[in-house]
């Protein structure tokens, strides 16, 4: 399958950001590519090196098979961005802002038809709108022109619910039609909903890209014990396949791979107070991988 | 008025401009309705002969300070600074507002995902700069006129013309320098500060020439220079003067999209 987005060996520092760092990824025709991670980790700075809004420093960056810096403009033609920051002109209408980017694109597609399903005034000047009537201008000036790439930068963030769910069947239409989405999110929730596959970033680094599917199939067993006084530090160090996660007062979790009778029998020498075993979700898989990876992992 | 960058920043300055232009008609009309007072009054006439000569690029607008003619007064109450210094406001003002001030609001990183480039964007924004401060002159030059008409000022409407012209070409040229420092450095205030020393700097240089005379050569450097040197308000429209104005614009205009396409947008 073609690329939609290639990334080699791509990094970009600035000042005393971090940035990102030798970040190697692609994004394939016709998936939806959720990149995962914490505040501040480097998802938005790669979404602005797609963007062309700032440069790597090193490394390669190719949209559609252009190059994302001297091909931008052709790039960005076929591409809709929702900015993590979002931004609007205040003082305009949002029906003033599609005319505006549509002239700009040459069209304004779809933006009325859009707006409408997610019952957007568009009479009123942006800033009298709340957080949510933002996001929806933005998510309807990134989707009115039918773009073969979607770029969005925390999508969902001050949605409520509902307009959540509308924004899923959005790109799930998209991709029906052969779109490509590019979504960044600290929700896991989110990503584990949408997405085919998962690009995991920390502090600039990705630290790991595969398919939500396989993802799943890593999973192993998820159990917290609560106890009735903080067991000692090395209660439960040595059992196999079992791994502490997080322990909170007199709350451990614990991952656990295989049976889990040697667990129980280690649980039993201390007083117990309940037990919740569970099939761990991405959510939990993720917290272990970040356990395991880099000395300064909180 | 939405169907481009430089029709939308028109747009923009729309409101902005009413009451600029309200402002500056307003402060013509009085300027202008004091002048037949003046003009008969003896003892202006007087200070007009004995004014030291070395002050008198500070007061008048390049001939010499007169209080009886038409050309004089309105060189001395409107042209040496009160004019340059409300066009110079506005155009730094919309020329800072240009990169800088987008990219401080934030919108634009929203603009920029459109496929438009980083060098249309700019020269769009520089070009409805150039047609709000035009527009402002209109307003001045109109003013003038039927201000001149209404007291019988004895100067031609070309006279004002010229003048009107050097004030739009010289507010054009510090508002492409304030384009340039804005697409090079991305922050509002720092732009209008930087833009307003130099503007300031080249008043004084101007002005101090004079009585200065390490300062000669550095006068013709000054945009202030050329925009008053030629005498517009007695002897019309001197092109060379004017095309110095209109280079440093166009130089300024070309350099922006050069050094704001190398670098990063801030968030």
């Amino acid at each position: 399958m073609a690329d939609v987005i290639r990334a080699e060996q791509l990094t970009k520092t600035y000042g005393q950001n971090r940035g990102i760092v030798e970040v190697d990824f692609s994004v394939q025709a016709g998936e939806v590519f959720g990149f995962l991670g914490p505040n501040g980790a480097g998802k938005t700075t790669t979404i602005r090196l797609v963007l062309d809004l700032i440069r790597p420093t090193s490394g390669r960056l190719s949209v559609f098979g252009l190059d994302a810096r001297r091909d931008s403009v052709a790039i960005r033609r076929r591409l809709g961005y929702l900015p993590g920051d979002l931004r609007l002109y205040e003082r305009m209408t949002g029906r003033d802002l599609l005319e505006f980017f549509g002239h700009l694109r040459g069209s304004r597609g779809r933006g009325d038809a859009l707006a409408e399903r997610l019952d957007l005034d568009l009479d009123r000047r942006i800033k009298e709108l709340s957080r949510g009537n933002r996001q929806k201008i933005g998510l309807v000036q990134a989707f009115m022109h039918d773009p073969d790439l979607f770029v969005l930068d925390e999508p969902t963030s001050g949605l409520d619910p509902l307009v959540q769910e509308t924004f899923y069947e959005l790109v799930a239409e998209a991709t029906r039609r052969g779109g490509t989405v590019f979504l960044s999110s600290h929700v896991l929730s989110e990503v584990q909903h949408i997405a085919d596959r998962v690009g995991l970033i920390r502090e600039g680094r990705l630290d790991l890209v595969d398919t939500v599917d396989n993802l799943r199939a890593r999973s192993f067993t998820h159990v917290e014990a609560t106890f009735a006084e903080p067991p000692p530090p090395d209660g439960f160090a040595g059992i196999p396949g079992v791994a502490e996660l997080e322990r909170r007062g007199d709350v451990v979790r614990f991952s656990l791979e295989g049976e889990i009778d040697p667990l129980l029998k280690a649980l039993a020498r201390f007083h117990v107070r309940a037990l919740d075993v569970h099939e761990a979700d991405l959510e939990d898989i993720f917290m272990a991988l970040y356990r395991g990876a880099g000395p300064d992992a909180s | 008025m939405l169907r481009s960058i430089a029709l939308k920043s028109l747009r923009d300055v729309g409101k902005g401009f009413v009451w600029w232009s309200i402002g500056l008609a307003g402060f013509v009309a009085l300027i202008v309705s004091v002048y037949p007072t003046v003009h008969s009054n003896p003892a202006l006439k007087r200070l007009s002969e004995d004014y030291p000569k070395a002050l008198q690029a500070f007061i008048a607008f390049g001939g010499q300070v007169d209080y009886s003619s038409a050309a004089g007064y309105l060189g001395i109450e409107l042209f040496s600074l009160m004019v340059p210094l409300l066009f110079l406001v506005a155009a730094i003002a919309t020329g800072a507002g240009t990169i800088a001030g987008e990219e401080e609001r934030g919108t634009l990183e929203t603009l920029l995902a459109n496929p438009v480039s980083r060098t249309r964007v700019v020269l769009e924004k520089s070009l409805a700069l150039a047609l709000e401060i035009v527009g402002l002159g209109l307003v001045l030059w109109l003013a003038l006129w039927v201000g001149a008409l209404a007291v019988g000022m004895d100067i031609s409407v070309g006279h004002l013309a010229a003048a009107t012209l050097a004030a739009v070409l010289l507010a054009i040229a510090y508002g492409e320098i304030a384009v340039l420092v804005g697409a090079a450095s991305g922050r509002r205030s720092l732009t209008i500060g930087v833009t307003a020393a130099i503007a300031v700097a080249a008043y004084l240089v101007n002005g101090l020439a004079p009585l200065v005379d390490a300062l000669e050569g550095p006068q013709k450097l000054s945009p202030f220079y050329h925009y008053a040197a030629g005498d517009p308000l007695r002897r019309g429209v001197s092109l060379s003067h004017l095309a110095v104005l209109v280079g440093i614009a166009i130089v300024a205009t070309t350099l922006a999209p050069l050094v704001f396409a190398r670098r990063d947008v801030s968030t």
